[in-house]
C-alpha cells in the first residue's frame, strides 16, 4: 500500500562556465529577451523555453540569478497558492523550495483547507543553486550577463493593436543590438530605483549592484509614453547569530513531516529531523521610542511614495498602530549561514539608529548587525496599461513581469513571469496570447486585479482576493491547471501531464467508488461506532457523504472497506478534501460560468467608447475610454461601471459581432 | 429634428394630427374625469399637429411659453374647448418619449437612486392614503436601503475579521480573540433580520388595507356610527332593532390608513331566517377582523356603577369569538350618553379607570358627536400599532424580492456555525454569501473593501 516514492530530482550542478553566453550573441535574432534573473525573470524564461521559444536572459550578474533579495522563504497564506499554481503550470519556484527549503510547515493548518498556506524557510545558497542549475542547462535557453540600456522600437504591425513594436534591445556600454520577437521586462526595484538609509539616497535597486536601467526608464517613460508610478519597499537589517540571546525567544518549530510544494515531488530535499526551527520575540516601548527620534534623520519614512500596508517598516508600524507590542520573527537564512533575517524589523534610520533599536529587544540587546536595513523607491509601470497576457497594450511584443508591475513578493513575482514568458513564447511563435481565469486560478485573479484595477500600494495575494476560494485551492492546483497547462498553454512537460492525469484519475476512481458503497445509518454505526450519525437520518449514506462527517477520515473508512478502497490509499487527504469541499463548490458553479461567459466577450482594444451608437453615461465612457478593458468581464469589475453600462455594452459588442459576421 | 408640444385642456379627446412614424401622443395626466387634462405630443409632426389643433396658420408659438387658445377638430374646425398650448423646441438629436418608467431608471443606473429607493418610487406612485405615502416615501428616502446598508456595512466588518484571521493570523497579533465579536455579531444580525422578516405582514397591512369590523347588539348604534365614518349616510338607520341584516362595507382613509370597515347585523337570538343569517355573518366578519369595534348602548348599562363592568364583561364575551376574547385588538365603545345625566356618566368614567382589563373604552354619542375626537385618536393609534407607524422605527419590508434575499442571507449564515469551529474557509464562505444576498438588495461589494476594513482594523506585519 505504499505508493511509489519517487525521488526528488536531483539538480544538475552549475558549472558557472558562461559557455552559453557567446560572444556572438549580437548576431542571433532570438524569439524571446527576458531583462532581468529574479523570480519574473527566471520563470518567463524558463517558461518561454518550454513554450519552444529560443530564448536569451540577459542579467546583471549570473551568480546572482535566483537571489533571495528580502527574506529567506516562500509561500504562505495565498502566496502559496501562487507557488503551487506555478509548479501546476511547470514551474521553478515549487521545485526550488523544495530543494531549498529548510523550514517546513503549512500555515491556518486548523482553518479548513481552501486557506492552507504552505510555506518554507529557506537556505539562500541552495535556492540560488537549484534555479542557477536549472536555467543553466535548459536547452534553447541562452543566458548572458550584462545590462540593457534600451529598446529598439519600430513602427507597430498595423494588423495589430499598438502604436509601436519593439524589435529588440541595445546592451549598455556601447554594446550590441540583439534582436527578438518579445521581450520580457522584469527589473524589479531597479527602474529608477534609490535606495535611503537614514538622510542618505543613492542610486540603485538592491544594495550592492549597480544601478542600471536608466536608459529602460527613459524608453518606457519618453520613447513610449508609458504611465510610471513610484512605489517603496525596505528590507531589514542582518544580524549576526550569534549575537542573539535565544533563550528569551519563544521556539518556532516545522511541522514535523516536511509537506513538499512541488506536485511531482513525494517529499522533500530536507530530511524531517534536519529542519531547522525559528524564533518569535516582541518588540518593546524602547523599540518605540528609538523610532520616533529616528523621524528627523529618516527621509524614506518621510517621503509619500506608497509602501505596503500588509509589510511595513518598524518604523510605519509604530507610527500607525503605537504603544502594541509588535511581533519579529527571527529566521535562519540557511544551514549554515551566520546570520539572522529579522522579520518584521524592516527599517530605514540611520545604521546606528539601527543598532540601537534592535538592542532595545530583550533578545538583541546584545546583537551586531552584519548589514544595516535599508529602503527602496522605485519605477512601476501601471499595470492598468497591460493585456491580461501582461503585454503592455500600446507596445507589440513588450510584456511586463514582477514588481515593474506594482506588486510585491517573490511568489506573485514568480507568478507574472511564469505567464508572461508564456505569452512573449507563444506571440513569437506566432500562436495566439492566452489568459487566465479569475475562475480558475490565482494568478488569474492576480493579473485580473492588476490590469482592470491598477495598484496604489504594492499588490501583494490574500485568499480573500479570490472569490471563488472554496474551488481554488492549494491541493487541487494540479487539476485545475496541469493538463491545461499541456494541452491549450504548452508549457507543461510530458512527465508531469502523465503524473497529473494519473492523480485525477486515482480521484475520480475513487469518489465513484466510495458513492458505490451505500449503507443504511444502523449499519454505518455498527462499522463505524465513534460518528455521531444523526438519529432523524433514515436515507441510506454513501461513502462520500460518511466523509462529510468531521471525524471520518478517508483512511478509516479503508480499513472499513480494505479492499475496495485502499488501492487510493495514497490519496486520502485529497479524497476527504474533495468530498467535504464539492457541495461549496458545485453551488459555485454558476457564477463561475457567468463570469467566464462575460469574460468569454472580448471588447475590441479600440473600441469608441464616446459613439453615440452605445448607449453610456459620460462618466462611464471616461472610465472605459481610460481602462481599455480587454473582457466585458473586466469592464464589469471597474469601479463606476454601472450594472446597466454592462448591459448597453453587451447588447452593442454582441450586436455589431453579428454584423461583422453577417458581412 | 424633434419638437415636443404640450396643451392643457379641458377634456380629454383630441383628435390626432399624427404625421409620420415616431411623432406620438398621449393624455399625460391620470385617465378619467378630470377638471384638467394634459395632452403631450411629441416627435417631428409635432408642430404641425400643434398649429392645427390650435388654430395657428403659420408660426408657432414662442417656445416655453403658455398661450390661450380655442382648441380645434382639425378636420372640422369646430371648437372643442379653449386651453393652453405650450411649446417645447427639442434640441437634442435622438430625442425619444421615454418608456414607462425609464427616467427612474436612468436615476438608478446613474446611482442617484439605489434599488429599495426605485422601489419606494413605484409604491409612491400608488399610494392611496398619507401612511402608504408615506411608507413609500421613506423608502424612496432611502431608509430602507439605509437599514440593508447598515446590516451588510455590519456584516462586511464581520466578514473583514474572519478574513484577517484567515489571511494574517499566523506571525500577526490577530488572536482568536478576533472572532469572539464575529460570533456576537452574526447572531445578532441574524436575529434582526429574522425579526424583520417577521414584520412583513406590518408593510402588507398597510398596502391592502386593515379590516375594521363593527358589532354590537341591536339599536346600540352600529349603523350610525359606520355612517359618521363614512361621512355619508351609507348604512340606513332606524329605530328599530335589527335594521341592518346584511355586512355593509366601504373602504376609508381614517387618519392616513387604509381601512376596509364593515357594518354588521346585531347580535342577538332570532327566529328570522334572514336576520339569523346575517348574525352568522356578523359573527364571521369579527373572526376576520383586525381591529372590532364593539359598541354598547349605555343607557343599557346597570344603574349600579359597580356592576358596569361585570356587564361589560359579559358583554364582550359574546361578541367576540370565543377563546380569544382579550387578545383580539378591540375597542370598546358606549354610545348614547347624550340619553344619560352628566353625574351617571362622570360614575361610569370612575369605574372603568378602575378596571383596566376593559380598556380602552371610548364614551360617545353618535348624536351629539361627543366623545368622537378621543375615539378617532384611540382608533388611529390602533391602526398605527396595525400598520406600525411607517415613519417610526426601523422600515417594514415592503417587497417580496427582499424577502426572498433575506432569506436566503439568513440561511447562508447558518452554515457561518455550521463550519465556525471545522472549517473557517467554508464559515467565512457562509457570511460571503450572506453579505452578497444583501448586496444584491442594495448593491454590490467587492474584495478590495474588505481589505479596506482588515487594514482599519488591524495591524498587519507580516
Amino acid at each position: 500500500m505504499l505508493p511509489v516514492r519517487r525521488l526528488l530530482a536531483q539538480p544538475r550542478f552549475p558549472s558557472f562556465s558562461l559557455a552559453r553566453s557567446s560572444s556572438n550573441s549580437s548576431h542571433k535574432r532570438y524569439d524571446v529577451i527576458v531583462v532581468g534573473g529574479g523570480h519574473a525573470g527566471t520563470e518567463a524564461a524558463a517558461a518561454a523555453t518550454r513554450i519552444g521559444a529560443e530564448t536569451l536572459l540577459i542579467t546583471q550578474k549570473i551568480q546572482t540569478i535566483g537571489a533571495l533579495s528580502c527574506n529567506p522563504s516562500m509561500g504562505g497564506i495565498g502566496k502559496g497558492h501562487l507557488v503551487k499554481e506555478v509548479d501546476a503550470l511547470d514551474g521553478l519556484m515549487g521545485r526550488a523550495g523544495d530543494y531549498a527549503g529548510v523550514h517546513f510547515s503549512i500555515l491556518n493548518r486548523r482553518k479548513g483547507p481552501a486557506v492552507w498556506g504552505p510555506r518554507a524557510q529557506l537556505d539562500r545558497s541552495r535556492y540560488k543553486e537549484f534555479i542557477q542549475s536549472e536555467l543553466l542547462n535548459m536547452p534553447r535557453l541562452t543566458v548572458i550577463e550584462g545590462s540593457v540600456e534600451g529598446l529598439l522600437v519600430s513602427a507597430a504591425d498595423p494588423e495589430q493593436p499598438g502604436k509601436h513594436r519593439v524589435t529588440g534591445v541595445r546592451m549598455a556600454d556601447g554594446g550590441d543590438k540583439i534582436l527578438c520577437s518579445s521581450v520580457v521586462l522584469t527589473t524589479g526595484t531597479f527602474l529608477s530605483g534609490s535606495l535611503f538609509m537614514g538622510r542618505t539616497t543613492s542610486p540603485g535597486g538592491r544594495m550592492g549592484e549597480a544601478p542600471s536601467c536608466a536608459g529602460l526608464s527613459h524608453s518606457l517613460k519618453e520613447v513610449l509614453g508609458l504611465k510610471l508610478g513610484r512605489l517603496k519597499t525596505g528590507t531589514p537589517p542582518r544580524i549576526i547569530r550569534e549575537t542573539v540571546n535565544f533563550s528569551l525567544t519563544q521556539l518556532q518549530l516545522p511541522d514535523p513531516q516536511p509537506t513538499p510544494f512541488s506536485f511531482i515531488n513525494t517529499h522533500t530535499h530536507c530530511k524531517p529531523e534536519e529542519q531547522i526551527p525559528c524564533h518569535l520575540t516582541v518588540t518593546t516601548p524602547g523599540v518605540d521610542r528609538v523610532v520616533r527620534e529616528s523621524l528627523p534623520v529618516n527621509s524614506h519614512v518621510q517621503q509619500d511614495t506608497k509602501g505596503p500596508r500588509y509589510c511595513p517598516s518598524i518604523e510605519s508600524r509604530v507610527l500607525r498602530f503605537p504603544g502594541r507590542q509588535h511581533q519579529v520573527w527571527l529566521e535562519p537564512e540557511g544551514l549554515n549561514s551566520d546570520l539572522i533575517y529579522p522579520q518584521g524589523l524592516s527599517m530605514t534610520m540611520p545604521p546606528e539608529m539601527q543598532l540601537r533599536l534592535i538592542q532595545e529587544i530583550p533578545a538583541l540587546s546584545q546583537a551586531e548587525i552584519h548589514t544595516p536595513g535599508y529602503g527602496v523607491q522605485y519605477d512601476f509601470v501601471c499595470p492598468t496599461q497591460l493585456f491580461p497576457w501582461l503585454q503592455l497594450k500600446s507596445v507589440q511584443g513588450l510584456f511586463l513581469a514582477g514588481q515593474i508591475n506594482g506588486t510585491t513578493g517573490y511568489e506573485e513575482a514568480a507568478a507574472q513571469g511564469l505567464w508572461a514568458g508564456v505569452n512573449a513564447g507563444r506571440t513569437a511563435l506566432s500562436l495566439p496570447p492566452l489568459s487566465l481565469s479569475r475562475t480558475e486560478s490565482y494568478i488569474g485573479v492576480l493579473i485580473d486585479d492588476l490590469v482592470v484595477h491598477g495598484v496604489t500600494e504594492p499588490y501583494r495575494m490574500f485568499t480573500s482576493r479570490a472569490e471563488f476560494r472554496t474551488s481554488l485551492r492549494p491541493d487541487n492546483a494540479d487539476l485545475r491547471l496541469t493538463p491545461k497547462g499541456r494541452e491549450e498553454i504548452g508549457c507543461v512537460s510530458q512527465h508531469r501531464y502523465q503524473e497529473a492525469v494519473r492523480v485525477q484519475q486515482g480521484l475520480t476512481e475513487a469518489l465513484s467508488t466510495l458513492n458505490s458503497i451505500s449503507l443504511s445509518p444502523p449499519c454505518w454505526r455498527e462499522k463505524l461506532s465513534d460518528v455521531g450519525i444523526s438519529e432523524n437520518k433514515s436515507t441510506l449514506i454513501s461513502g462520500e457523504e460518511m466523509l462529510l462527517y468531521t471525524d471520518v477520515s478517508f483512511s478509516i473508512l479503508a480499513s472499513t472497506f480494505p479492499d475496495l478502497l485502499s488501492p487510493y490509499l495514497e490519496f486520502a487527504e485529497r479524497i476527504k478534501i474533495e468530498a467535504v469541499y464539492r457541495p461549496h463548490c458545485e453551488k459555485q458553479q454558476r457564477e463561475m460560468e457567468r463570469m467566464r461567459e462575460e469574460e468569454s466577450l472580448s471588447l475590441p482594444p479600440d473600441f469608441d467608447y464616446f459613439s453615440q451608437q452605445v448607449s453610456l453615461s459620460n462618466e462611464v465612457r471616461e472610465i472605459l475610454d481610460r481602462a481599455r478593458p480587454s473582457t466585458l468581464g473586466a469592464a464589469m469589475r471597474l469601479k463606476g461601471v454601472t450594472p446597466a453600462a454592462t448591459v448597453h455594452l453587451l447588447n452593442y459588442v454582441t450586436k455589431t459581432d453579428r454584423k461583422t459576421r453577417g458581412k | 429634428v424633434n419638437w415636443q408640444s404640450c396643451c392643457v385642456r379641458c377634456d380629454s379627446s383630441v383628435s390626432s394630427a399624427a404625421g409620420p412614424v415616431d411623432t406620438i401622443y398621449a393624455l399625460s395626466s391620470g385617465q378619467g374625469r378630470c377638471g384638467v387634462a394634459v395632452v403631450r405630443v411629441s416627435g417631428p409632426a409635432a408642430g404641425g399637429a400643434l398649429r392645427s389643433v390650435a388654430g395657428l396658420s403659420r408660426a408657432l408659438p414662442a417656445p416655453r411659453t403658455a398661450l390661450l387658445r380655442s382648441i380645434l377638430n382639425p378636420q372640422t374646425n369646430e371648437v372643442l374647448d379653449r386651453g393652453l398650448v405650450l411649446w417645447f423646441p427639442g434640441s437634442l438629436p435622438g430625442l425619444r418619449p421615454a418608456e414607462a418608467g425609464e427616467f427612474t431608471q436612468r436615476a438608478f443606473h446613474a446611482g442617484k437612486l439605489d434599488l429599495t429607493e426605485v422601489e419606494g418610487l413605484g409604491d409612491l406612485i400608488h399610494a392611496e392614503t398619507e401612511a402608504q405615502r408615506r411608507q413609500a416615501l421613506r423608502q424612496m428616502a432611502g431608509d430602507l436601503g439605509q437599514l440593508y446598508n447598515d446590516w451588510s456595512q455590519r456584516l462586511k466588518r464581520c466578514l473583514a475579521h474572519v478574513e484577517a484571521f484567515i489571511d494574517f493570523s499566523e506571525g500577526d497579533l490577530i488572536e482568536d480573540g478576533v472572532l469572539n465579536q464575529v460570533d456576537l455579531d452574526v447572531p445578532q444580525l441574524q436575529m434582526e433580520i429574522e425579526n424583520h422578516l417577521c414584520d412583513e405582514r406590518r408593510g402588507e397591512r398597510l398596502r391592502s388595507g386593515v379590516q375594521v369590523v363593527i358589532a354590537g347588539s341591536t339599536n346600540v348604534g352600529k349603523s350610525s356610527l359606520f355612517n359618521i365614518l363614512c361621512q355619508r349616510p351609507a348604512a340606513i338607520v332606524s329605530p328599530i332593532a335589527g335594521t341592518t341584516r346584511d355586512i355593509v362595507e366601504t373602504s376609508l382613509d381614517i387618519g392616513g390608513f387604509p381601512v376596509l370597515l364593515s357594518d354588521t347585523a346585531g347580535l342577538r337570538d332570532t327566529g328570522d331566517c334572514v336576520e339569523k343569517e346575517g348574525v352568522r355573518r356578523a359573527r364571521h366578519m369579527v373572526e376576520l377582523a383586525d381591529v372590532t369595534l364593539v359598541l354598547v348602548d349605555s343607557t343599557q348599562l346597570p344603574q349600579e356603577p359597580p356592576m358596569v363592568s361585570g356587564f361589560l364583561r359579559e358583554y364582550l364575551m359574546n361578541v367576540l369569538p370565543s377563546g380569544n376574547n382579550y387578545k383580539q385588538q378591540r375597542l370598546l365603545i358606549l354610545n348614547k350618553i347624550d340619553l344619560l345625566p352628566k353625574e351617571h356618566i362622570s360614575a361610569i368614567q370612575n369605574v372603568l379607570t378602575q378596571t383596566s382589563d376593559l380598556a380602552p373604552v371610548c364614551i360617545l354619542s353618535c348624536h351629539s358627536r361627543e366623545g368622537l375626537e378621543r375615539f378617532l385618536t384611540l382608533l388611529q393609534d390602533r391602526l398605527k400599532t396595525l400598520c406600525g407607524d411607517p415613519l417610526a422605527g426601523s422600515p417594514s419590508l415592503t417587497q417580496t424580492r427582499h424577502r426572498a434575499h433575506l432569506q436566503n442571507c439568513v440561511e447562508a449564515l447558518n452554515q457561518y456555525y455550521q463550519y465556525r469551529n471545522v472549517d473557517l474557509a467554508l464559515a467565512a464562505e457562509g457570511l460571503r454569501l450572506g453579505l452578497s444576498s444583501l448586496g444584491r438588495i442594495t448593491g454590490k461589494v467587492g474584495a478590495e473593501e474588505i481589505l479596506d476594513v482588515i487594514f482599519r482594523d488591524f495591524c498587519i506585519g507580516k
